[in-house]
């Protein structure tokens, strides 16, 4: 899997590149618009993370481009901007996500991935793990064949921990993403603990390895056992 | 005391003036003309004392003298009284005509008629200056009242007038608000205090609301420009802790990770505060708050698990509200989340809905909140909380912008927020 990454902070770039390159995905990087034009006209790529300013340009006009070229990258917009007005601009002119600046990598590659799921759709969209199964579009669990009864939240919370496999998650970064927009209020993140203990007893009830491991201090990360 | 109205002050005075000068003026009035018509009366008995004398009377002889009283009723000629001098008194003499006493003046003075001694007595009935005082004094007054009147009434109205500009720039500054982006259009005036007056507060409001408005630019601008930093503090943050970390490094970034999330709320609760100073949220909908209560409820209910709170809800009716929905979502998020955060152990949080009014109903600490600061920015209630102190601040300019109610109340150890739509 090979994305672009276009954003002027080269530190930023940097860092997604080094999270996402365990998980198997490769990036490249555009700091600026010209380069990032050159790029996505020289090359397919499965996905785009674009920064909105950039210093010789606007990433809507990177969009405007990618849609006159009918090039069918999925796009995610990540920026400092955060409003109404440009997220919908921003939709209207072909962005698949909008992610706001400040990110957990975690975040952003859960979104990846699920951008990446929806736009390669063909016929069977499942997340599989060893034994277990998740069937996105039916929301539904299995393990082993065997059903499991999982709460939405829980659900959520089983693709973010598969999705940043062997990836050490903060409370921060999960609480933030099962509580959606109200994640910006909250400031006790104690409630995962509930609903990581509740996922790990369904899963291991019905047969499946004990993949999330506590980190100390830290959080939590899902690891295949050795 | 009372204020009064400046025009009404001004009537005032003027009002107190003209009473007393009617109460002075009448009596001295009346008592002037009364000695101007007895001394007119004077003057006209002496001069015709005079006249008798000239017209050659002196040579009557006692029989022209007896039938000059007989048919002389006011002048008489008698035999010497030993008047030395001309000498009016005035006198009160029975009048036949009318059959009573009645106010004479009565002239004695000594004459000599064919080289004897007479004293001539004239005397005029001052019954007809009663009347006559008693109607000019009356067209007097009359004249000062009316005259008085039309002073007060012209002044009021040209005061009225005059101040009218006044009055202008009084109502404009009254529906001034600094945050609202109405500066008062005053209207000109010829007057050079007001002109001097309007052109002043200009300036002032100019000046501040430029000042207000780099304030608030700066806040808007500083929350943006953090947001970077964060963002590189925050992907920093999650590649450190990939790496192989001891127990105590673990311990650290989880510490840090906490802070930087912490730092991010306060800076998008920020952002929030300007964007809601900056008149992003405009677009307004019906929010049914029953609807959105209910739909949120399993969230909060999770949120409050922790320390075991019990939520409550009592809908009496459905509470329908115009507003922004996005910020109508916060305020009722902040309240939620607010009355779970200062909530103890086992307690309980009562969400009541009743008529136009929203109520949070929580317990907490024993002690009542300090109502006067506690929805200003940054007033922590209590210092090692979580909260970023400006969660109430949004709540409060929530309910400003949209003309709600705010209201904080202690009563039973139960700390209640409500709100009136």
């Amino acid at each position: 899997m090979k994305i672009l990454i276009i954003e002027d902070e080269r530190e930023i770039s940097q860092s997604i590149k080094n999270y996402f390159k365990t998980n198997g995905i490769q990036c490249e990087t555009a700091e600026n618009y010209n380069l990032a034009l050159t790029k996505i006209n020289s090359y397919d790529y499965d996905c785009i993370l674009l920064d909105l300013m950039l210093p010789d340009g606007d990433g809507f006009d990177i969009l405007k481009e990618l849609k006159a070229k009918n090039k069918t990258e999925g796009v995610i917009i990540i920026s400092a901007k955060e409003n109404l007005e440009t997220r919908l601009e921003g939709f209207k002119l072909g962005a698949d996500d909008y992610l706001t600046k400040p990110f957990h990598l975690a975040e952003l590659l859960v979104r990846m991935q699920a951008l990446i799921r929806r736009k390669n759709f063909k016929g069977s969209n499942n997340v599989i793990f060893n034994e277990i199964v998740v069937e996105i579009f039916s929301k539904t669990v299995s393990v082993n064949d065997i059903k499991l009864d999982l709460t939405k939240k829980e659900l959520d919370l089983l693709l973010f921990l598969i999705g940043n496999e062997n990836k050490v998650l903060s409370k921060s970064a999960i609480a933030e993403h099962l509580s959606g927009d109200m994640a910006d209020m909250l400031d006790n993140h104690d409630f995962i603990y509930a609903h990581i203990k509740n996922l790990k007893k369904k899963l291991t009830q019905a047969g499946s390895g004990d993949y999330i491991k506590t980190v100390y201090g830290l959080g939590y990360k899902w690891e295949n056992e050795q | 005391m009372s204020n009064k109205k400046l025009l009404l002050k001004t009537t005032n005075s003027f009002l107190i003036y003209a009473v007393i000068i009617l109460l002075t003026a009448a009596p001295i009035f009346y008592y002037t003309c009364q000695w101007l018509y007895i001394y007119e009366t004077d003057e006209v008995l002496l001069f015709h004392k005079g006249a008798f004398v000239n017209e050659n009377h002196r040579n009557y002889n006692a029989i022209d003298i007896a039938a000059w009283n007989k048919y002389n009723e006011n002048v008489t000629i008698v035999p010497d009284m030993g008047v030395t001098r001309d000498s009016i008194v005035g006198e009160m003499l029975f009048e036949a005509l009318s059959d009573q006493k009645e106010p004479f003046r009565i002239l004695y003075a000594p004459v000599e008629i064919n080289g004897k001694k007479y004293t001539y007595i004239e005397k005029r009935n001052l019954v007809e200056m009663e009347g006559m005082v008693f109607s000019v004094a009356f067209m007097f007054l009359f004249i000062i009242i009316i005259l008085l009147i039309g002073i007060i009434w012209i002044s009021k109205k040209s005061a009225a007038k005059i101040w009218k500009p006044f009055y202008n720039t009084l109502s404009q500054i009254e529906d001034f608000e600094i945050d609202k982006n109405n500066p008062p259009q005053f209207t000109a005036t010829d007057t050079d205090e007001f002109d001097r007056l309007n052109k002043s507060l200009e300036r002032l409001i100019e000046k501040n609301t430029l000042i207000y408005k780099s304030q608030r630019e700066f806040v808007e601008n500083a929350a943006h420009e953090l947001q970077t930093p964060l963002a590189l503090f925050q992907t920093k943050i999650d590649t450190l802790q990939q790496l192989d970390l001891t127990q105590e490094q673990s311990a650290l970034v989880g510490a840090l990770n906490k802070d930087v999330s912490r730092l991010n709320r306060l800076n998008k609760n920020l952002l929030l505060l300007s964007k809601i100073d900056n008149e992003i949220y405009l677009e307004h909908d019906t929010i049914i708050l029953n609807e959105y209560i209910d739909k949120n409820i399993d969230f909060f209910i999770e949120q409050a698990q922790a320390k075991n709170v019990k939520i409550n809800r009592y809908f009496k009716n459905i509470l329908r509200t115009k507003g922004n929905s996005a910020l109508t979502e916060v305020l009722i998020n902040n309240l939620f989340l607010n009355a779970i955060r200062h909530n103890v152990k086992d307690g309980v949080i009562d969400i009541r809905i009743e008529n136009n009014s929203l109520k949070f109903i929580n317990t907490g600490p024993e002690i009542p909140l300090q109502a006067q600061n506690i929805f200003n920015r940054f007033s922590k209630v209590n210092p090692s909380s979580q909260g970023n102190g400006l969660g109430l601040a949004i709540i409060k300019k929530i309910c400003e912008i949209n003309q709600w109610d705010i209201r904080y109340s202690f009563k039973d150890s139960l700390h209640t927020f409500e709100v009136i739509f």
